[in-house]
């Protein structure tokens, strides 16, 4: 063993050390009140899942209260769990993770490789828009190396419901996909679409638990923010009298971002946070060492990886914000700015209520919230330890909050799938029913982002299409997921459709008064005498013996058919 | 959040009408024979939208035709009722502007004073963002962008009742569009037939099953929604829906606005309370290769025109109470660019049909498009705020009380479009 071997060794043995420890101090701070409010473990476990996974079975519940529900809620902070199955899963959309220089080379927009193919003279320009240019486009691409954008989407949302479904980071993934809505940007504006697969994996993700304030100038600096709210264009006003400002991601950060719309600022504000940010830029992917650039840099520049600040463009002179002036100090000002806000009162009002939205209720107490907002002012915006606060607090385990919040279809679709342990073949596919189930996701053209309330979800169409999700998941047709049936009933025959029924549902629904629902479903097994067909076919397929040969299509069928009335029911909408 | 419960209140005509009492639960049946009187006698209004995505050229379609200027910003694009012989030349409106040859099934709406055009309309915000600009005309605030409703949303909630059936507002596209996000209940759809649960035929009842689980939760809001559903599931299954054909010799175009606009003809016939319809028109955006009388820009007006012709046909016996009304988020520039199309401008022209309905006229004020005249020193500058155009069809169309309240914030006036 050479020496630089057992220095790795060493170190990777006290990370590891470390990281216990931190686990261990985290878990410390943990206790769980569950049983002040009447609830038994296997309660709290269940409710402790429906708040912080994208769903659970049975077997996720025995084994959380095995391990202990503080353990449990300290790993999943932690955040660090790996996982080879998840890694391989995502080999396949690995282009999510190269940087935003990468992909702007690799998959550039349509009228930029237009214009190139026009000055190489592969095209004349007569022949840009003809009959056929589709397939012109195509021939070009492939002699350059280019991908199309549309793959590159597709790989985005490929690698978000692969994550959802399988990382054992559940709460990672959870928070992941709360901060992006909550500083959403869109695939909807072309300008910043190729980089937000980046924004979600470097700005995003790894900022999850920690600061507020880091998450905050992080998103205030990313192209896909910069583009999205226009920032990037707004430069202070010229002499001349042409406005140069652009008030957009200003008055978003205001509103959207920290204080919330009534968070006491006002409109003269907005305008002097938006005179702060000027020159606060993308810097440019293409050419980088432009003239211009250069230039540019003697002006006095800030780079921070696709981040540029101008001073060139910055207002000069002194601003005003909620009080505090900020004057001549170019860059810096920016980044004073930013931790002026984070750490206002109405802020923290703001983003704890957001969170207590999220994880407890569509109308959390005020308690609660308020506990929360005091935990967040008293750690300069700790988002983890907001968390705790929330998880620690009687109101989060009142059993007036249980199964009240709707799942999104993003969540019913990988709720479906967690529980059944299904194999997801087909990540586009599925994630084209979460988009006809009301919720495309990625695409929502406001930057308030999705709203978090149940009547958001739930109207006529939107419900209708739920409940044919169930039908086709369960039939494995369309939805882009293989399931084995058989699996949730062990394998074994059961002794009667309604014990099948029964399996299914204490399965996927613990704690559930499955009794009722049961009550509920037994229309179903008067029709077309169903039961007893089913009991015939099920005995056949155990006879069958081998796993393989377990896929009788009749009995998968009639199961599937029970299966997907469990998915479509009311129940299993609820979280 | 409005209260959804009393489907088909109104809708008894439709329903007696169509034959479908068999069909529908008896409790139902007695709701509408208690409304069928008053129904009768105030028959709905419906406001049909549809948006050009991609900013159509509002110069092409509706030509300043004698303009010098016009002509010489755009040697390979401009198209004139006599310049062009033949076919393919520009239909003469008024002596000043010309419409598109592949417009020319508006041609009959537009002599029969029914279809007015209003040039030079556009918003007050400058943006030429294609996606800025949508999202504002959607919200309907131009210089807002978290207004979380839709502008459209807002006037279903104006109209002074309850949503009466989950098809007060129906979007004919895959998810909801800006102008439908909001309180008030909307649909998106896709396709009528497949507003359904997916049953098998060999296990037949899995619909009940659902509409049973439904009745009894706890949750009323998935209780009632469910309630809606089942209900507008029926009415949409029934035999008159499944086969339905447009009035005689009414063909519409195989495209999805044909497909979209024969559905919106569909819900209006069942009279099933629909009051706001939206659809999309796509492909405006017109860098490359325009084309004059021919080409992407003439294809995609022919496809708009013969849709909203065919489906005013088919609206035969119903066009007093219908509205159709067309927008586009921007114009184009009046100089054809480097590559025979037109890059992204201010103000555009957007077409109103309906019987009540000023029409066979241009309004507007487009000048004379010298350098001088335009906006930025390029563009067919906005005399017309969005607003005032949409907030009048509104008023005047639906009918909608605290109007105001439709553009927060616009304090202009509304554009008077109707016959006196």
């Amino acid at each position: 063993m050479n020496i630089r071997h057992t220095i790795f060794l060493c170190l990777s043995l006290v990370l590891s050390l470390l990281h216990q420890l931190a686990l261990a101090q985290r878990a410390a701070k943990l206790s769980f009140p569950y049983a002040k409010e009447g609830l038994t473990k296997e309660e709290a476990a269940v409710h402790l899942l429906s708040r912080f996974s994208y769903g659970y079975n049975a077997a996720d519940v025995k084994e959380t209260m095995e391990m202990g529900l503080e353990k449990w809620f300290a790993e999943q902070l932690a955040g660090s769990e790996s996982d080879t199955t998840l890694a391989r899963r995502l080999d396949a959309f690995k282009d999510v993770l190269k940087s935003n220089q990468e992909l702007y080379s690799l998959y550039p927009k349509a009228f930029r490789v237009r214009r190139q193919a026009i000055e190489e003279g592969v095209w004349s320009k007569d022949s840009v828009g003809v009959a056929g240019n589709s397939a012109l486009l195509a021939e070009y691409m492939a002699s350059k190396g280019y991908k199309r954008e549309k793959e590159l989407i597709d790989q985005f949302v490929s690698a978000k419901v692969v994550r959802a479904v399988y990382s054992p980071n559940q709460l990672r993934e959870l928070m992941t996909d709360f901060w992006f809505n909550h500083f959403n940007v869109s695939f909807s504006k072309g300008e910043c679409t190729t980089f937000i697969p980046n924004y979600e994996a470097a700005v995003i993700r790894p900022n999850v638990f920690g600061q507020f304030l880091d998450l905050l100038t992080a998103t205030a600096q990313s192209p896909a923010m910069l583009y999205y709210l226009d920032n990037a264009t707004s430069v202070a006003a010229t002499k001349n009298g042409r406005k140069g400002l652009n008030e957009n991601y200003a008055r978003e950060l205001l509103e959207l971002h920290t204080l919330g719309v009534d968070g006491g600022y006002t409109q003269q504000d907005v305008t002097e946070v938006a005179r702060v940010l000027t020159g606060w830029t993308v810097k440019p992917m293409a050419e980088p060492n432009r003239k211009g650039n250069q230039k540019a840099k003697a002006g006095g520049r800030r780079e921070n990886g696709d981040f540029l600040f101008k001073a060139a463009t910055h207002d000069r002179g002194t601003k005003t914000v909620l009080g505090q002036h900020f004057s001549n100090q170019g860059y810096d000002e920016g980044l004073q700015l930013l931790a002026l806000l984070s750490e206002q009162e109405a802020t923290a009002q703001f983003i704890s209520r957001k969170l207590a939205i999220r994880f407890v209720a569509d109308t959390p107490s005020t308690v609660l919230v308020d506990k929360m907002a005091k935990r967040f002012l008293d750690t300069k915006g700790n988002i983890a330890e907001v968390l705790v606060t929330m998880v620690n607090a009687r109101e989060f385990w009142d059993r007036d909050v249980q199964r009240t919040k709707v799942k999104t279809p993003f969540e019913l679709a990988v709720s479906a799938a967690r529980s059944l342990r299904g194999d997801i073949n087909d990540p586009v596919k599925f994630n084209n029913w979460v988009s006809r189930m009301g919720e495309k996701k990625f695409y929502y053209i406001a930057p308030t982002g999705f709203p978090d309330y149940a009547a958001y979800w739930i109207n006529s169409g939107s419900l209708l299409n739920r409940m044919n999700f169930g039908l086709n998941f369960a039939n494995e047709k369309s939805t882009g997921v293989s399931i084995d049936l058989l699996a949730p009933l062990s394998f074994r025959e059961p002794e009667s459709m309604r014990d099948a029924l029964k399996k299914y549902s204490n399965n996927m629904l613990p704690a559930v008064d499955t009794e009722r629902l049961l009550e509920r479903l037994e229309p179903l097994l008067t029709v077309d005498n169903l039961q007893a067909r089913v009991g015939r076919k099920l005995n056949d397929a155990a006879a069958d013996g081998s796993k393989g040969q377990r896929k009788n299509k009749g009995t998968q069928e009639e199961l599937a058919q029970v299966l997907g009335l469990i998915i479509g029911s009311p129940e299993f909408q609820r979280r | 959040m409005v209260t959804r419960r009393a489907f088909l209140k109104s809708s008894g005509i439709g329903l007696f009408g169509v034959g479908l009492l068999g069909g529908i639960p008896s409790f139902l049946a007695d709701v509408v024979a208690e409304h069928k009187r008053a129904s009768l006698y105030s028959k709905r209004k419906v406001l049909v939208c549809i948006f050009q995505r991609g900013a159509m050229d509002g110069l092409m379609a509706v030509t300043p035709f004698d303009d010098k200027y016009l002509q010489a910003a755009r040697p390979d694009l401009y198209v004139g009722p006599s310049l062009v012989q033949g076919k393919g030349a520009s239909i003469d409106l008024d002596g000043r502007f010309s419409l598109h040859s592949s417009l020319s099934p508006l041609e009959r709406l537009f002599r029969e004073e029914r279809l007015a055009i209003v040039h030079g309309i556009g918003s007050p915000n400058t943006t030429r963002s294609h996606f800025d600009a949508q999202d504002y005309m959607e919200s309907g605030t131009p210089f807002e962008k978290n207004t979380t409703s839709g502008w459209l949303n807002r006037a279903v909630g104006l109209l002074g009742h309850e949503a009466i059936t989950p098809f007060s507002a129906v979007s004919m596209t895959p998810s909801l569009p800006r102008s439908f996000y909001g309180q008030n209940n909307a649909l998106a759809i896709q396709d009528l037939k497949n507003f359904k649960v997916q049953e098998r035929a060999s296990l037949r009842g899995t619909a009940k099953s659902f509409e049973e689980l439904y009745e009894e939760t706890s949750s009323s809001l998935l209780r009632e929604t469910s309630k809606e559903s089942f209900e507008a599931m029926k009415l949409l299954q029934s035999d008159v829906v499944k086969n339905y054909t447009p009035a005689k010799n009414v063909r519409y175009p195989v495209s999805n606005l044909g497909k979209s606009l024969k559905q919106v003809a569909q819900l209006i016939k069942l009279d099933v309370g629909l009051e706001v319809a939206f659809t999309e028109s796509n492909g405006w955006d017109t860098h490359y290769n325009q084309g004059g009388p021919n080409g992407s820009f003439a294809r995609n007006a022919e496809d708009l025109a013969q849709s909203i012709a065919s489906f005013w046909e088919d609206m035969d016996g119903y066009q007093d109470e219908v509205v159709l009304m067309t927008m586009t988020e921007f114009g184009r520039t009046v100089h054809q660019n480097g590559t025979k199309g037109t890059d992204h401008g201010r103000a555009s022209c957007n077409f109103i049909l309906g019987n009540y309905v000023d029409g066979g006229k241009v309004y507007g004020d487009v000048p004379v498009l010298a350098t001088e005249n335009l906006e930025d020193g390029r563009d067919l500058p906005v005399t017309t705020d969005f607003r005032a155009v949409f907030a009048g069809v509104a008023h005047d169309h639906l009918q909608l009380q605290d109007a105001d309240k439709l553009f927060p914030g616009y304090t202009g006036d509304r554009f008077a479009l109707w016959k006196k």
